[in-house]
């Protein structure tokens, strides 16, 4: 049986992949195709930090679990510099991504995390009630 | 003075994300070494709070850039 954390870092990736695919396909069929493709950028970056995070809280606590000292951190600075490249590279390439759909799709997983986080916490005391 | 403005508004963000990671990290590092037991339910409070935390510093990074 899955614990706790791995079901739902598993169930966060499975929303944002969810939700990547339906941006590709309002990007192809939908005709506001730059704000569509900005959100796309941010949302795939969005998608390698929520990966960095989960990657890397999960090493932390097998490291302290298993009684040796943590070597890494939590990565905090690659997730900077991945939101920092997304505006970057919507900045350089103004003509195909929209810069505030970029921001939008950098927080998205935020947002997926925190209605998961909300969504199974009612799941929870619904089933505690019954 | 657009640099300056960028600067502090990363510092500022920066300094309230460590000093809250840090008491995140710290506690549950402790909790694990106390009961490694009960790792799984420590690390998904420690995820959601890390990422909650870390949302202000990437958005504020993000905003200074595009005020530079």
């Amino acid at each position: 049986m899955m614990s706790n954390f791995d079901s739902m870092i598993t169930r966060q990736r499975k929303w944002m992949l969810y939700w990547l695919a339906i941006l590709v396909l309002c990007a192809g069929f939908l005709p506001y195709t730059r704000i569509f493709l900005g959100l796309i950028l941010g949302s795939s970056i969005s998608l390698y930090n929520l990966w960095l995070l989960q990657y890397k809280s999960e090493k932390l606590g097998r490291t302290i679990a298993a009684g040796e000292k943590p070597r890494t951190g939590l990565g905090t600075f690659s997730r900077m510099a991945a939101a920092v490249l997304a505006v970057v590279v919507a900045i350089r390439f103004d003509a195909y991504f929209h810069l505030y759909a970029v921001i939008f799709g950098i927080v998205s997983s935020y947002l997926i995390m925190t209605i998961d986080i909300i969504v199974y916490q009612f799941v929870i005391r619904n089933r505690k009630e019954d | 003075m657009g640099a300056l403005a960028a600067g502090i508004a990363i510092g500022l963000a920066a300094l309230g994300a460590g000093v809250g990671n840090g008491l995140i990290v710290g506690r549950t590092v402790e909790g694990i070494a106390r009961q490694p037991e009960l790792r799984g339910p420590l690390m998904g409070t420690m995820f959601v709070g890390v990422a909650l935390v870390e949302a202000v510093p990437i958005l504020a990074v993000v905003i200074a850039f595009m005020v530079m």
